[in-house]
């Protein structure tokens, strides 16, 4: 293919990943777009303004919304890093077991597991509280960052520990010297997908949160189906927000090899 | 100076179901330069990690003078193992490498750059200190390596190959720089390599590990020209072997009666004789011998001998060498001094009786 | 500490967490399709709502629509990306960005893409004002039943426009991991440019896609928020259905729920067997 044609190849490419997100910024500062008009009678800031605003909830819903996924996400790295190292350092009896039973969230769909998720929180009383939403998120987001961790320990030469200790580093020093250094970017990685995956969560925080967990995707949701588009339009830009910071911090990570550890990220 | 002593040592991994190092005991003198020699595989690498405390052996003790430091943690034993690999810290500067352990102890900044800073200098990378490992060479890396080790004044130090991964013309000054910082530092030390080249010319001592088990300990010398066993010889280049009997100052052989130097043992025994010391020309035991091979191997010319029909090996120079042909005919002795017996079953853990 | 008792002391949180909410979510999920809630005085297990469900005529045509748009999703996501993948392999200009969008989208959750289908290809979305101003239809009902219409083609646009990237980033990076030494001895052994790829490069990526596309056709199939803003108001697929069964006010209907999701997971399970045999096969870049 000549590079001219390659070109426009892409351009058509671009076009069609972008093309979803042009309604929505011309929805978000639309005051009055009625059909069959091609653009909004005025340019107003009014939905902003809006979704902005104490009523609206918008802002308490996106500190809830990111408390759970920062707290999934801290819960996952502290019980996913020490799994993942066994998976990605050991070979073991069990393992291929232990991955299958990793693989299985991942891949069976939500609403197989959320009718029974919910009997248990109502007895554990954690059912339409944030703990019990945090743990919920848990069950897509802990495998994912096991993976991860699987293949970026693997990646690891245990070597180094054994060179650490014999120069006299204590276990949690060599941790910390030399094992953590070399695992970080890997797990920030990692860290900031998971964060994403409990971020998109919608079925999972709807019903362990009956109601009365409001994140961004129910808040969106409930504005989407009362029709009102300016509004679902700026809560939508605001929630593929964090997204995008994540993406300009390891924008140049995830090219190349980080590309295999995003093979995983899937809300 | 301390004297490393391994006692009973024993060691099987799990799943594995044969033990990688079977009840060995040993003791290396202190302040000398010993090296482990061994195939691959034979458990050299795992003794060194049951003396540096990097695995736990299933029995056996290992003793730093008189006291027993297996139960010990490898950060609190005194033993500093170098690894075939460099594994300098890539996130850390070199010179932050070489004071990574003294940073563990908690050593004063002031104290440590003192330390590193002369210890960079002693390994020839002054001024190198600022980089990072990547943008070393391999040679100057295996010395960060082996500073980062040595800074630390271990009583112990255990070098696992320290020679493989360089090349051939870095190998000489790498084992330059070894032997004068031991002998400067008079630490102990414990240098694995499977080459025996590399062992004799490195080590004072040399300790011969085959499938396991401790097959010899001695002077380089001593292993090279007194083998304890067939497999030692065989591990030193050893190629003529004959099996016979010793009778009197004399051994029957496929080859007929050879003079045996004073002293020698009575009974069945294979004689062994080096192929640099069979002569090629008229002296002590000689024999007649048709060439079936000459091969030239630069300094040295191969020539393959065979007597009655028994094959045997000869190493000579390139000049004496010139005039022979495949198929020609030769004079060989076979110098008494030269000849070796060792026992004909020989074990490994019943090592042969030397008859000097 | 034996490697042994390691190896437990650094999985047990793991298995302890996803045993104690996947496994028993799944399971009292099972036990509640058996019409088993002693809470509500149901003690005896019986087939029962699996009988009611596979004999109403609504959860067959729910399935068949799931597994329709999971499917046609699929495919064309896949054949888009293997396209993709490919041109992002050459260099040319601009490549950079559409390398940095096919990421951006990686980042967008479902719901919001929905959103934005909804926008672009309702009757009244931006497509169907531009056909007005092209002259080419007078109203919205003239212009075609694009969203929340009852073949799902909203559905399997949202899941090709958020799968793409998906697949290729995957192909990308397995493509990364082999090179091209090996296409350029196939050409140096006289294959054309078509033959290496038919024969040679694509044999080595489909563990990878087949991986990959097992994740999409799992997610598509499963998924309930991308369905409940664009699909039709019937057929529903499988999950709103399940879903909308199970905060039905008629407690009655509520095993029938649980026997949707066991079904949906049965699907998943096969779906699991077969990512683990495309894993297996030897898609090393497929983790």
């Amino acid at each position: 293919m000549r590079a001219d044609l390659r070109t426009l190849a892409g351009l058509a490419l671009a076009g069609f990943l972008v093309l979803p997100l042009i309604p929505l910024v011309g929805w978000s500062v639309a005051q009055g777009w009625r059909f069959p008009d091609l653009l909004p009678d005025r340019i107003s800031a009014q939905a902003w303004t809006f979704a902005l605003s104490p009523q609206s909830g918008v802002l308490a819903s996106f500190a809830t919304t990111t408390l759970i996924a920062a707290t999934t996400t801290l819960l996952a790295i502290l019980i996913g890093l020490p799994a993942g190292r066994a998976l990605g350092m050991y070979r073991f009896r069990g393992r291929s077991l232990v991955l299958l039973l990793l693989l299985a969230p991942a891949l069976l769909p939500g609403i197989a597991v959320v009718f029974g998720l919910h009997g248990m929180m109502l007895r554990l009383g954690l059912a339409g509280t944030i703990p019990g939403v945090i743990l919920a998120h848990l069950v897509p987001v802990l495998p994912y960052m096991t993976l991860v961790m699987a293949a970026v320990f693997a990646r690891f030469d245990p070597a180094f520990e054994d060179q650490a200790r014999s120069l006299g580093a204590t276990p949690w020093q060599t941790f910390r010297t030399v094992t953590l250094p070399a695992i970080l970017p890997g797990l920030m990685i990692a860290a900031l997908f998971a964060f994403l995956v409990s971020w998109s969560q919608y079925l999972l925080t709807l019903s362990i949160g009956g109601g009365r967990v409001q994140t961004l995707p129910l808040l969106l949701f409930s504005f989407a189906s009362a029709g009102r588009n300016d509004i679902t339009a700026a809560i939508a830009l605001l929630y593929i927000l964090p997204g995008l910071l994540i993406l300009a911090v390891i924008a140049r990570r995830i090219t190349g090899r980080g590309a295999a550890l995003t093979e995983r990220l899937h809300p | 100076m301390t004297r490393l002593s391994l006692h009973g040592l024993r060691k099987t991994y799990p799943g594995t179901g044969q033990a990688a190092v079977h009840g060995i005991d040993l003791t290396v003198e202190s302040g000398s330069l010993t090296a482990l020699l061994g195939p691959s595989g034979c458990g050299k690498t795992t003794t060194m990690k049951l003396i540096a405390g990097l695995i736990a052996p299933d029995a056996g003790e290992v003793r730093l003078d008189a006291s027993p430091i297996t139960a010990l943690p490898p950060e609190r034993r005194g033993v500093t193992m170098v690894f075939q690999d460099p594994l300098l810290f890539p996130h850390q500067t070199i010179a932050q490498n070489i004071g990574f352990g003294l940073r563990m102890r908690g050593l004063p900044p002031a104290r440590i750059a003192e330390s590193v800073a002369a210890m960079l200098s002693r390994v020839r990378l002054d001024g190198l200190g600022d980089r990072r490992p990547a943008a070393l060479s391999g040679g100057q890396q295996q010395r960060a390596a082996l500073a980062r080790a040595l800074v630390l004044q271990p009583r112990v130090l255990l070098l696992d190959e320290p020679l493989s991964n360089l090349d051939p013309g870095l190998r000489d000054e790498m084992r330059q720089l070894i032997r004068s910082l031991q002998q400067e530092t008079g630490i102990t030390t414990i240098v694995v390599t499977h080459d025996q080249a590399e062992a004799v010319a490195l080590a004072d001592q040399i300790v011969l590990i085959l499938e396991g088990r401790l097959a010899q300990q001695g002077p380089p010398d001593a292993l090279y020209r007194r083998p304890a066993a067939l497999a030692v010889a065989r591990f030193f280049g050893g190629v003529n072997f004959l099996p016979g009997r010793s009778q009197g100052g004399l051994f029957h052989s496929a080859v007929g009666p050879l003079t045996l130097p004073p002293g020698a043992p009575e009974g069945d025994h294979v004689l062994t004789l080096r192929p640099e010391a069979l002569r090629l020309g008229p002296g002590p035991n000689p024999r007649t011998a048709r060439i079936t091979s000459v091969t030239f191997l630069g300094t040295q010319t191969r020539v393959g001998l065979a007597v009655d029909g028994t094959a045997l090996q000869a190493l000579t120079t390139p000049d004496l060498a010139s005039a022979l042909v495949p198929g020609g005919e030769v004079t060989v002795s076979l110098p008494p001094e030269a000849l070796w017996l060792l026992p004909p079953e020989a074990t490994l853990s019943d090592p042969g009786q030397p008859i000097r | 500490m034996t490697d042994r008792t390691r190896l437990a002391l650094l999985l047990a949180p793991a298995l302890l967490v996803l045993g104690g909410l996947f496994l028993t979510g799944l399971g009292l999920t099972l036990l509640r399709s058996f019409r088993y809630m002693p809470a509500l005085g149901l003690t005896d297990p019986d087939l029962s709502a699996y009988v009611a469900i596979l004999t109403a005529p609504g959860f067959l045509t729910s399935l068949t629509l799931s597994l329709w748009i999971a499917t046609t999703s699929t495919l064309i996501a896949a054949t888009l990306a293997l396209a993709t993948a490919l041109l992002l392999r050459q260099t040319f200009p601009g490549r950079a960005i559409i390398s940095f969008l096919v990421q951006l989208n990686l980042t967008i959750p479902h719901i919001v893409g929905a959103i934005g289908i909804l926008y672009l290809f309702s009757q009244s979305g931006s497509f169907a004002r531009l056909a007005h101003a092209a002259g080419l239809i007078a109203t919205p009902a003239q212009f075609p039943i694009l969203t929340q219409d009852p073949t799902g083609i909203g559905i399997i646009l949202l899941y090709v426009w958020k799968e793409l990237p998906f697949i290729t980033l995957i192909l990308l990076a397995n493509m990364q991991a082999l090179g091209d030494d090996h296409e350029s001895v196939a050409r140096s052994l006289g294959a054309s440019r078509w033959q290496a790829f038919r024969h040679v490069l694509l044999p080595m990526l489909m563990p990878g896609l087949l991986a990959a596309s097992t994740l999409v056709f799992a997610f598509a199939f499963g998924a309930y928020e991308v369905p409940l803003i664009l699909g039709a108001h019937a057929p529903k697929a499988l999950p709103v259905l399940a879903w909308q069964a199970s905060t039905d006010t008629d407690l009655a209907t509520r095993p029938e729920a649980m026997a949707m999701a066991v079904v949906i997971a049965l699907i998943g399970v096969a779906l699991l067997a077969l990512y683990a045999r495309a894993l297996a096969k030897g898609g090393s870049g497929a983790r």
